[in-house]
């Protein structure tokens, strides 16, 4: 089957385009750069070369698809010109959206986040939850955006549904700032590592093969216009570190960070944004986002698609391993 | 259950209403929402009783048609329940001039701020006698006072809300019913305001503030009797300006400050889809 992944050069959509070609699906990917590194490589796989923003670019690659996932967004804190993640998350995923239905494919995955729903309060989110707090950064605003759109497109015709990982960790590409690989690294090559205070604060940590499963669990089995949160385990930062230390052996300084310390860091960072134009990668007004529970449950997509949760323990150890010997430790 | 008081919301589904709800909830006080019809409220609801040991009841109404304010007050008083605290949140708001506006807008935003926030509040006023201590908060808006273009109407029915509040205090003083009004300065509240607030510059923006930190000043003011409750400290120095500095200057900061917001209806989800359409292309071009 031909099939359109969109963010293939990221870590989501690379993993799931390697995955749908070695099951013999005819991959087109959508990239701005065929040169870049995080172009997925395999003989399923055809790269055109082509961005969201831009329709036109989107007509040869989505030709002959009968399924879309769309992937591909700006993962950001902090743009210089916030303009750019309505234009990519939202216009973005409208040019898609509106493509697909124009050439006739069948079914369309959208990428969302759990971001979207934010904090938790004493039991884990579900995916009618409302939101408790109001958005405060632009890439949760425009994804929030993204999915309305995604779901208004049910009404025009097109058969879409929505996934919305946590926090997403295990082997795959880097390309995010701040990921949860990136942090497992630094604690495991022994250096010292911040948690918020207190660290009994609960958060949500997904395997990066059940997410890319659970997309495509969702194509083939969601249905038209609903949600699915794909989460993992709900651990609390201490008991999360605790495991990566024994699974590892680290012997690298765990500290809690306190709100304030994380604020000052973060009016440091926009007086050196201001000075230097280095983008920062907290902002002061999310901070207080870092210092809640986000605890997701995964009971609508285990129930309804059969996903499937790797222990946190086994995908840690799958992790360690492979950050291990991919980065010589 | 920890105890048998209800608090009654109107508008509860989203935005201030629905940090209303949640502070509420979180103080332990069992809820009767009541909303526009939609999921939403149901959601709200469900997600209330499973963080909070707390009963939710949800009605869907919409309280611009005067029959339904009637039918809330029968359907709540067919429940026996022990309300003692009314909070009249459901409004519409807008910032446009005056002639953007439709006169069905005009209508609706009028007979829901004023006309539903005083027949709820006429229409349970007995109850909150037979239930006292109990207590009304209104929720009006700091721009009761300030003259602002693109907030005629609106402006103006707040203003009602104000007077309407203070009066009603006074007179309620002796039965045991506690009246506040709430006058929050611009709160990213829905998906359009949000917008709006952002289009805004410097001054109007810093002043925005999220519902789910104005909601429990707001309870706080009224659960400690405060006659008007003015959250966050920006806001309380707009107020001290305006005491302070001549009204042609006022004039001057207040124009520059308004006309740099886009016009947009807000708070009613009916209207609010007319709106959005043309506003998602302006507000490309605004940011």
């Amino acid at each position: 089957m031909k099939i359109l992944v969109t963010g293939a050069t990221g870590y989501v959509g690379h993993q799931l385009a390697l995955t749908l070609a070695e099951r013999g699906n005819e991959v087109h990917v959508l990239v701005r750069n065929p040169a870049s590194l995080n172009v997925p490589g395999h003989k399923n796989i055809l790269v055109f070369a082509g961005d969201i923003t831009d329709p036109s670019s989107i007509t040869a690659a989505i030709r002959g698809c009968e399924q879309v996932y769309h992937t591909a967004a700006l993962v950001k804190v902090f743009a210089k010109d916030p303009h750019i993640f309505y234009k990519v998350n939202v216009e973005g995923t409208h040019n898609v959206l509106a493509k697909a239905l124009e050439s006739g494919v069948k079914k369309f995955v959208y990428t969302s986040s759990c971001g979207v729903m934010g904090a938790s309060l004493n039991e884990p989110r579900c995916e009618n939850d409302p939101r408790i707090t109001a958005f405060d950064n632009d890439y949760e605003f425009t994804k929030f955006l993204a999915e309305n759109l995604v779901r208004e497109y049910v009404h025009r015709g097109l058969f879409t549904v929505i996934v919305s990982p946590s926090k997403v960790f295990g082997p795959g590409i880097e390309t995010h700032p701040i990921s949860v690989n990136k942090v497992i690294r630094n604690f495991i090559r022994g250096r010292l590592t911040f948690i918020p205070r207190p660290g009994r604060l609960l958060s949500n940590y997904c395997y990066i093969n059940d997410v890319v499963e659970g997309h495509i669990l969702a194509m083939a089995r969601g249905i038209g216009g609903e949600k699915y949160i794909l989460g993992g385990e709900n651990i609390s930062y201490v008991d999360l570190f605790k495991m990566i230390r024994s699974l590892s052996g680290t012997k690298a300084l765990l500290m809690q960070a306190p709100k304030f310390m994380v604020q000052t860091l973060a009016v440091l960072q926009w007086i050196q944004y201001k000075i230097t134009r280095k983008e920062p990668f907290a902002s002061a007004k999310a901070v207080h986002h870092i210092f809640c529970n986000k605890t997701f449950s995964s009971g609508k997509a285990i129930r309804h698609l059969g996903y499937h949760l790797t222990p946190l323990t086994e995908g840690l150890q799958q992790t360690i391993h492979f950050l291990k010997t991919k980065n010589h430790v | 259950m920890y105890n048998k008081n209800y608090s009654l919301i109107t508008g509860a589904s989203e935005g201030f209403g629905k940090a209303l709800a949640l502070d509420c909830a979180s103080r332990k006080m069992n809820l009767v929402l009541v909303a526009l019809p939609g999921p939403e409220l149901y959601y709200l609801a469900d997600f209330i009783k499973r963080n909070y040991r707390v009963d939710v009841i949800a009605i869907e109404k919409d309280l611009s048609n005067e029959q339904n304010c009637i039918a809330l007050f029968e359907e709540v008083s067919a429940m026996h329940l022990r309300i003692n605290m009314l909070i009249n949140n459901a409004g519409i708001g807008s910032t446009m001039l005056f002639s953007e506006g439709s006169i069905q807008m005009y209508q609706k935003q009028i007979k829901l701020n004023i006309m539903a926030t005083t027949l709820v509040t006429r229409l349970f006023v007995d109850t909150l006698k037979k239930n006292s201590p109990a207590h009304i908060l209104n929720v009006g808006s700091l721009s009761c006072f300030f003259f602002l273009a693109k907030k005629q109407v609106y402006g103006g029915t707040k203003s009602y809300i104000y007077f309407f509040s203070k009066s009603l205090r006074r007179e309620l003083r002796p039965a045991g019913i506690q009246v506040s009004v709430v006058c929050p300065g611009g709160m990213n509240t829905n998906t359009s305001v949000i917008m709006v607030n952002r289009s805004g510059n410097w001054l109007a923006r810093m002043s925005v503030m999220n519902p789910e930190d104005v909601a429990p000043i707001a309870l706080d003011g009224l659960l400690k009797g405060k006659e008007v409750i003015i959250p966050g400290k920006v806001n309380k120095f707009f107020l001290l300006l305006n005491s302070l500095i001549p009204s042609f200057l006022k004039e001057m900061i207040t124009n520059r400050q308004m006309n740099a917001l886009s016009s947009v209806p807000v708070g009613n989800k009916f209207l609010l889809a007319e709106a959005a359409k043309p506003f998602s292309i302006k507000f490309a071009n605004q940011l």
